[in-house]
């Protein structure tokens, strides 16, 4: 289980600081799948980044009592200018996992081919996408932080995504920052609101997804 | 216990993963690659031993010239190396803050350490050459040739632990760096022993930790000869300082640290 105890983040902006959050409590429990809804720049991103220890809450406490991916997004998690392989022994390296195993699912999981020896900063984003998704399904997880990116994928690596998340790893936690009704509409148990700092738990996706079309 | 043996796994694990990372990053695997690291250390040594040589002639203080300016050129390349890497190492390293096992005080760690033993790769490399040379002695005490990196390491990294979480907050620190590093020289005994000092200048040189590693290094090439003089309080009282004081600093910018 994550549990957030009255959350706040702000960061400095001029003079003074840009409250993102103010004060935010959330349970994630295991196997649970939470949406996280909100206009550009509310705070999803942030709140995953909290969540994941990349950033640290400017007050309050979040424990973690299982294994949370980092986050998988556009950016952070890779070294631009090492190889896809590179990067992939950089992690089964700090996370104590066996290389070749890893290389094997992720040659697998992305089929980039040949481009795997190429330096990920000359990936398209679509292809960043299935890097990080084969390297984080590779490690396995207890609850998997997802902002946003699982939208930029082609139609197959969804199809892929789709397997090895939702049907394989079902019993997994997951986190799930979209502006996609549809995917939060099927996927999620619960959906989080953001607005202005302010978050809001609906146990009722659809009302959380009407409360945030009003927005 | 068992979680003490399971941190120091992954803490193991961490600083091996980030030194590949490093060398890879920073040499690549075309030719010698991460022996590059003591290359630049090398060319110092040798070139400026040999103009000291031209300038000064083969012997000073009965001891060969080339032999002096090696002992003291490379500790220092190794100090001016590490402070100007850690500059604004956290931001620089900050998409490593994706993985959970890998705390900001390991990026400090990892580059001083690599500095430091490509240096001390270069020491060995240089001084097996001169020895066969016969410009360079067999050395008089090699524990106290280690204690003595071991101090000067210490120090150097109890100062870049301060550095990296100062330049993060500091923009100007940064444009000081290099003049500092140079003005220092004469306190970090590079270029002589203290005891071929006046008395008043021994008396600073006293407060240097960097003198201390050094007279300790030099004693344990040269002995008795170069009549070295050294305490090991103040190097490990001014780094056990530092470190704590570093540490509360590098907590203080974590809690900050913006990611991308």
């Amino acid at each position: 289980m994550i549990r957030c105890e009255n959350v706040t983040k702000s960061y400095p902006m001029g003079t003074g600081r840009k409250q993102v959050l103010r004060g935010l409590d959330l349970d994630i429990n295991p196997g649970e799948h939470i949406g996280f809804l909100g206009r550009n720049g509310a705070g999803k991103t942030t709140l995953i980044k909290l969540i994941g220890e990349v950033e640290m809450p400017t007050s309050g406490r979040i424990r973690r009592n299982m294994s949370v991916s980092w986050p998988l997004g556009f950016g952070g998690g890779f070294q631009g200018s090492l190889t896809g392989y590179d990067n992939a022994r950089f992690i089964a390296r700090i996370y104590g996992h066996n290389y070749s195993e890893i290389r094997e699912f992720v040659e697998d999981f992305t089929e980039l081919g040949p481009q795997l020896k190429m330096p990920v900063k000359t990936y398209s984003s679509g292809m960043r996408a299935r890097l990080a998704f084969a390297l984080s399904l590779a490690i396995e997880f207890d609850c998997y932080l997802i902002d946003e990116v699982i939208m930029v994928g082609d139609a197959n690596f969804h199809q892929k995504c789709h397997f090895e998340l939702f049907e394989k790893r079902k019993d997994r936690a997951l986190v799930l920052a979209s502006h996609s009704p549809e995917l939060i509409r099927e996927f999620c148990d619960r959906a989080l609101v953001l607005h202005q700092g302010c978050a809001t738990i609906y146990s009722d996706v659809n009302e959380a997804l009407e409360i945030y079309a009003a927005l | 216990m068992n979680s003490f043996a399971a941190g120091w796994r992954i803490q193991r694990r961490v600083i091996s993963a980030l030194m590949i990372r490093e060398l890879v990053t920073r040499f690549g695997r075309e030719n010698i690659g991460f022996l590059w690291i003591m290359v630049e250390p090398l060319l110092f040594a040798v070139l400026v031993g040999l103009v000291w040589r031209v300038m000064k002639g083969p012997e000073e203080h009965g001891i060969s010239v080339i032999a002096f300016v090696a002992t003291g050129y490379i500790p220092l390349t190794f100090f001016r190396h590490a402070v100007t890497r850690s500059v604004r190492i956290f931001s620089v390293n900050s998409s490593l803050m994706y993985h959970r096992q890998i705390k900001v005080l390991d990026f400090v760690f990892v580059r001083v350490l690599i500095e430091m033993i490509g240096s001390m790769m270069a020491y060995l490399f240089i001084a097996v050459l001169l020895i066969t040379l016969d410009e360079f002695p067999i050395p008089y005490d090699m524990g106290a040739l280690i204690a003595g990196w071991a101090l000067y390491s210490l120090f150097t990294f109890a100062l870049c632990l301060i550095l990296a979480p100062l330049s993060e907050v500091n923009e100007v620190l940064e444009k000081f760096m290099p003049v500092t590093t140079y003005v220092m020289i004469p306190f970090s005994g590079t270029f002589n022993m203290t005891s071929w000092l006046t008395p008043e200048a021994q008396q600073a040189m006293y407060y240097s930790p960097f003198v201390q590693g050094m007279e300790l290094m030099r004693y344990g090439v040269f002995g008795p000869r170069v009549n070295a003089q050294w305490n090991i309080e103040v190097p490990i009282t001014a780094s056990i300082v530092l470190i704590f004081i570093g540490l509360a600093m590098c907590r203080r910018v974590r809690r900050e640290l913006v990611v991308e």
